[in-house]
């Protein structure tokens, strides 16, 4: 200090100000080159990617989905029979190279009807979980928007598609939709949206009460873009959850009904009917319940596990995964 | 003065509950001039909010309203809900008191502002609206605008947040922006600068402003006017030295008691005694009367008439003129 001239006071005062002036930014510059972040800002898109990459249960439900879809689908490439193929000299065996999954009792492969019973089952699951989900997040946002008569009717009617005993309606219109999955489908969504409603409907009930909300109204938004632009957004991820467990629901209500023959009808199979008409070969032939069976329970655990991993991909606000933390061990900080 | 921006004359806004109406605004009559700012101060439930979003019509459902509410010549009160909302955002914009939940965490900053813009403007392609958003974020100080755009709210710091709503409010170049309580989230060093970037924003714009607050040193930096609230009525009006050193109301009198001042000259704060009345079933006469030293028989029984002590200074007190210089 000795050997530097003395700065005046006026100086000394500018240069306080500057300095306190500037602190704001100097900290937010600092926090953000610790984060990193003052190169080139990575997309919202990329780091959803990342975070679900480094979501290694997510990572492996996806995986094994792409697996079992290709295992599916290229069945016919994979094998040199096809569905309706018999060949009553090879009926009834276990797995071999020539027979993966073993044959029937009319000697059809069953790798090939399990993949192609496996392709309905799968196309079914995710057209109810998309029909259902656009519904119920529709009707749930509206319910848990508007409140009052809006939230009681519709609350309402999902007390009443509750109470609705979907088997005897199935059995009783069993022959009308059975021979056509879209039709399947449209009618399990209508039993299964009041799931997605009723969690959209308590989101968004909390989500409205948010300022930003109130925010998006004072700058002249509409209630129509205030729910699709500021509040669904927000619920994408608690709905992810939901959307992979109704998934999972409906391919094993498919195959509940397919099973017990009021689903999916001859010619057509699914895992369900596969399961159905195994049965009978229980005790000499287990193998040949537990391939179906084992499909479906693979399906439902990998798309679970992906939304879980979905729904921490989803949001904005968790931070993707970094090099585990170093444990401190307990022992050694008794000694220090 | 020119024709006022916002003329709002005996609004009263009362809530339906349970139990009753409370009165949360009541005969509520005020002037904004182009480019003025005014303040508003008062303790927690004086009705400054409220009055707030009754003008923008963002009140509850269960809410009340009577009086008329004349923005530039359109009665506000009297338009439909499509032409409320074209109102909103464009010719009012709100500034709200808490940056950290009044931003949608799922939306980077820059979409949010882009998405203001695009909400009044639907011909703005979104890479215009995007330039214009980096351009807002420059104006109210944040730094590397360009990338912090494309950051989240959670990314930003409190003060840049207050930023970042302050841009989103300018987004459309309002004639009044309503300020509710813009600094009362943000710590005491980031206050300043924050009110700094307003005045700017504001000079620059050339809008008037509403600026509602319970801190009066804020508003003796750069208001024009204040206008002080107590139990849902508005107590005194007056330039800020008309208020700050002129009172001629017992309550101002008291709320400039209880605050301590820079020099230190005052060894104690005089709290106000007692406790704000209830809003529900107010009671005939003065709503300070219970707490007031001044206090006389003719204050229980009719509420004051507006006292007119100069061109701007309107006291609503029955001993306005006989209450003692503020020398003291």
């Amino acid at each position: 200090m000795t050997d530097r001239e003395t700065p005046s006071l006026e100086e000394l005062a500018a240069e306080l100000q500057t300095t306190h002036m500037d602190s704001e930014l100097a900290a937010a510059q600092a926090i953000a080159d610790a984060e990193g972040l003052s190169e080139t800002p990575k997309s919202f898109g990329k780091l959803a990617w990342e975070r679900f990459v480094n979501h290694r249960l997510a990572l492996l439900g996806a995986i094994g989905l792409v697996l079992i879809t290709v295992a599916f689908v290229f069945a016919p490439q994979f094998s040199d029979y096809t569905v309706e193929q018999t060949n009553v000299p090879d009926r009834l065996q276990g797995p071999s190279w020539d027979h993966p999954f073993g044959t029937d009792e009319i000697g059809r492969d069953l790798y090939v009807r399990t993949a192609q019973g496996g392709q309905y089952s799968l196309r079914i699951g995710l057209t109810v979980a998309l029909l259902a989900t656009a519904f119920g997040t529709m009707m749930g946002a509206m319910a848990g928007y508007f409140g009052k008569w809006v939230d009681t009717l519709i609350s309402q009617m999902v007390n009443l598609f509750l109470i609705v005993p979907y088997l005897i309606i199935l059995a009783v219109f069993s022959q009308q939709i059975g021979r056509d999955a879209n039709r399947l489908s449209l009618v399990l969504a209508l039993l299964l949206w009041t799931r997605i409603a009723r969690v959209v409907r308590g989101v968004v009930f909390s989500i409205k009460e948010q300022e930003y909300v109130m925010a998006a109204r004072a700058s002249g938004a509409s209630h129509f873009r205030v729910i699709f632009r500021h509040i669904i957004p927000n619920v994408v991820g608690a709905l992810a959850v939901e959307v992979t467990l109704l998934l999972g629901t409906a391919i094993v209500l498919e195959s509940t009904l397919s099973f017990l023959g009021l689903g999916v009808q001859p010619p057509n199979s699914s895992l369900g009917t596969l399961v159905a008409d195994a049965k009978g070969n229980i005790a000499t032939d287990p193998f040949r319940v537990l391939t179906p069976g084992l499909c479906i329970v693979f399906i439902v655990l990998c798309v679970n596990f992906l939304g879980d991993g979905l729904r921490d991909a989803l949001d904005p606000r968790s931070k993707v995964a970094g090099p585990k933390p170093v444990k401190v061990k307990k022992k050694k900080m008794a000694e220090a | 003065m020119s024709e006022p921006v916002l003329k709002v004359e005996n609004l009263n806004v009362g809530f339906h509950t349970k139990s009753g109406v409370v009165q949360a605004a009541t005969d509520i009559s005020f002037e904004i001039a182009p480019g003025e700012v005014l303040a508003v101060v008062g303790e927690s439930g004086s009705g400054k909010s409220v009055t707030a979003l009754a003008l923008m019509r963002l009140h509850p459902r269960n809410t009340e309203i009577t009086g008329t509410v004349t923005f530039d010549g359109v009665d506000v009160l009297g338009l439909s809900d499509t032409e409320m909302r074209k109102v909103r955002g464009r010719d009012v914009a709100m500034i709200f008191q808490d940056p950290m939940t009044a931003m949608n965490p799922v939306f980077s900053v820059g979409d949010q502002i882009v998405e203001a813009v695009r909400v009044h403007n639907k011909g703005t392609s979104r890479k215009a609206a995007w330039d214009r958003a980096v351009d807002l974020l420059q104006m109210v100080g944040v730094p590397e605008p360009r990338q912090r755009a494309s950051q989240y709210p959670h990314e930003y710091s409190g003060g840049m947040r207050q930023r970042a709503m302050i841009a989103m409010a300018i987004a459309n170049d309002p004639k009044l922006l309503i300020a509710d309580e813009p600094t009362t989230a943000l710590d005491v060093t980031v206050q300043a600068q924050v009110m700094e970037v307003l005045y700017e924003v504001q000079a620059e714009t050339g809008s008037a402003m509403m600026l509602i607050t319970h801190d009066l040193g804020l508003v003796a930096g750069a208001a024009d006017r204040v206008q002080v609230m107590y139990a849902s009525r508005l107590m005194e009006t007056g330039t800020v030295d008309e208020i700050f050193y002129e009172s001629r109301n017992p309550y101002t009198r008291a709320l400039l008691a209880s605050m301590p001042d820079l020099e230190g000259a005052k060894e104690k704060l005089e709290p106000i005694p007692g406790n704000p009345p209830s809003l529900l079933n107010t009671r005939p006469g003065c709503a300070f009367r219970p707490r007031c030293a001044h206090a006389t028989e003719v204050c229980g029984v009719e509420y004051p008439a507006a006292v007119s002590l100069s061109n701007q200074h309107t006291s609503r007190c029955h001993h306005a003129l006989e209450l003692e210089s503020m020398s003291s």
